[in-house]
């Protein structure tokens, strides 16, 4: 019985990641884009079932915006630690994935996957919605193998 | 079957327990489906909060350092633990009358209060200054739409018991014993008020928009839940969709119970439910922002109070 | 209760919904998304590489040649490129299918190696002349004209001009 009802319950799990935003010093162009997922009927993204919550520790999968400041950076990866596992963590825009225009500032700490675990990127500036959509699949597909 | 267990299933089985849950769980999916039909969007799929309870229960629990590890803990369940017995005092007309060992009105009354008050234990154990916050103004909610919909109540007991030569009969089985005899109160004109005031205290309660000021997600991050994962957070899902069946049950006990006997009469109830919860939820949870809490403490002092003091006053002069 | 008519509107209409991530999107066919680079267009003067505000575009040197880097992970589809480009070789298209996993990170890149050519006149190394650039230096030059002054390097050219071969 458990056998068979495991994978039922992982893949019916599997339709519920929640979305947390975490902004790293963006210029608010992706949390933006990222708001405009959930709020314009065109994008819907609670079709995929996701939801947007306002505190770390419901999230499943989270986005993260912006080039990782050097102010910014000790209190995201505070936030990175308090969202329970299994976690999924997508890089939207270009500022995370490699700094964007802001790479070589002294005020940078990052391009992000040196400091935290990235498993999706969504390259941008600003990523379209239907873009952000996209890697917000390509994270849900992940997040089903983790559970 | 022995004497003592009826009661005993009752809470455990149906009304309460399972079928409150499930039941509470459809009612929530109803609610977002349509809410995003509102919106002109597609929506998630109708067993959206059965997939969330099911992750939540598979996610990692953390407990905050600064977190009072028991109550933080005993709180959800606690409430879920209330919700469950009041929804085993719900009668369905025709189907299911509480055993009067399980309490009348008043009972179901203060059990109401218990979710409110778990959610300031929550807020206030969890150590986090977000808690607190949604702490004192679940308090200052609670504070402000308990009196008008006592009032309302009163209101009802007072009507259907004054017919029966019993005035002030607080037992809910009366009252739906009432309306199937003399129509369902929510035709009856002296009991609008009341009604009214129910309506305002609805969306309170279940602590949606645009009084959900407690829980804000977008100010206070979730105010007492903010601490919450997996299991807990879902305890507390539970809770919410246990308090909704409650709620809508207790509204559609009050004015409009009547209902055919056998499956029929409880398919009826489900679908009495699921109006209520569109025309008092969905419709004003999807066409309001929220109100600030000192907006609301006023709101909730003002309009639905005025009602429940002349909803009274009509129900004692007319009899 | 204005709001009623407007929900009851939003009722009736249905969802405005894409179906996207379970069918196709519509994407206007002008849509300034990823840059795409044609090699065959570009004569080497590396004024994107300076102009990009992102530094997303790099040239480094091969053997033969130099090789174009477009990292989409730094494009900020500015579009600055496409309009200082003179010889045409650089175009936003409309694609947005850039979404990958980490592992992909580093292969989201338009690459190419832009090979250097011999003067037919002097024989020395000379950058590649394209001809959308070449037109516009030359207008009103017929084709077989066009394809001798493409093979010579500027200052065989010149020379050329100077003796009254080139109109």
């Amino acid at each position: 019985m458990t056998l068979s009802l495991g994978p039922l319950l992982s893949r019916l799990s599997a339709r519920s990641p929640w979305l947390y935003r975490i902004n790293a010093g963006s210029c608010n162009g992706c949390d933006v884009e990222l708001a405009t997922t959930a709020i314009i009927p065109r994008y819907d993204v609670e079709r995929l079932g996701c939801q947007y919550c306002g505190s770390p520790k419901h999230a499943d999968i989270v986005l993260i915006t912006g080039p990782l400041t050097v102010r910014v950076k000790d209190k995201v990866l505070r936030l990175y630690e308090e969202i329970p596992d299994p976690k999924v963590t997508v890089a939207v825009g270009v500022c995370p994935i490699s700094g964007g225009i802001f790479r070589d500032s002294y005020a940078v700490a990052g391009p992000l996957d040196t400091v935290i675990p990235v498993d999706v990127n969504v390259p941008g500036c600003p990523p379209r919605p239907q873009a952000i959509i996209e890697g917000i699949a390509k994270a849900i597909a992940l997040w089903r193998s983790r559970l | 079957m022995p004497e003592f267990l009826s009661p005993v299933l009752a809470v455990a089985v149906f009304p309460g327990g399972l079928f409150a849950l499930a039941l509470g769980l459809l009612l929530k999916g109803i609610d977002r489906r349509v809410a995003a039909r509102l919106q002109r969007r597609v929506g998630p799929p109708l067993l959206q909060p059965l997939f969330d309870l099911i992750k939540l229960a598979r996610k990692e629990t953390l407990v905050p350092e600064t977190a009072v590890t028991p109550v933080f803990r005993g709180a959800p369940v606690a409430g879920l633990a209330a919700m469950v017995l009041a929804a085993a005092m719900i009668p369905i007309a025709g189907v299911y009358r509480p055993d009067p060992a399980l309490g009348d009105l008043l009972v179901l009354f203060y059990l109401l209060a218990v979710p409110a008050v778990a959610l300031m234990l929550a807020g206030s154990a969890s150590g986090s200054p977000f808690g607190a916050i949604g702490f004192s103004r679940e308090m200052v909610m609670m504070i402000a739409y308990e009196a008008p919909v006592l009032l309302a109540l009163l209101a009802v007991a007072v009507r259907g018991g004054a017919a029966e030569g019993r005035p002030g009969c607080l037992s809910l089985s009366a009252i739906v014993d009432y309306q199937m005899r003399n129509g369902p109160l929510l035709l009856d004109p002296v009991l609008w008020p009341a009604l009214a005031a129910f309506l305002c205290f609805l969306p309170a309660n279940l602590g949606v928009l645009p009084f959900d000021i407690p829980e804000a997600e977008t100010e206070i991050l979730e105010g007492p839940l903010l601490e919450y994962s997996g299991p807990g957070l879902g305890l507390f899902k539970m809770m919410a969709a246990v308090k909704a069946v409650v709620v809508l049950g207790l509204a559609i006990t009050l004015f409009l119970p009547n209902g055919p006997a056998g499956a029929a009469g409880l398919a009826l109830f489900i679908v009495k439910c699921a109006l209520f919860m569109i025309a008092g939820v969905t419709v004003t949870r999807t066409a309001m922002g929220r109100m600030r809490i000192d907006q609301a403490f006023r709101f909730l002092l003002r309009w639905p109070l005025a009602f429940g003091v002349i909803g009274f006053a009509a129900v004692l002069v007319r009899w | 209760m204005w709001y009623l008519p407007v929900l009851i509107r939003n009722l009736l209409k249905g969802p405005a919904t894409e179906a996207f991530p379970f069918a196709e999107a519509w994407t206007p066919p002008r849509m300034r998304g990823r840059i795409a680079f044609d090699p065959g267009s570009c004569a080497l003067c590396r004024v994107c590489a300076r102009i990009c505000p992102a530094g997303a575009i790099q040239f480094e040197k091969r053997p033969d040649g130099l090789e174009f880097n477009l990292w989409h992970n730094s494009c900020v589809f500015c579009g600055l490129c496409t309009i200082y480009c003179e010889s045409e070789g650089l175009h936003a298209i409309p694609d947005w299918h850039l979404s990958h996993y980490q592992d992909e990170k580093f292969d989201l890149v338009e690459r190419a190696v832009v090979r250097f050519e011999k003067c037919s006149g002097c024989g020395k190394q000379k950058m590649p002349a394209p001809l959308p650039l070449m037109r516009k230096l030359y207008p009103g030059v017929d084709a077989k004209e066009m394809e001798r002054l493409r093979a010579l390097c500027p200052q065989c050219r010149k020379a050329g001009e100077q003796k009254g071969e080139t109109p």
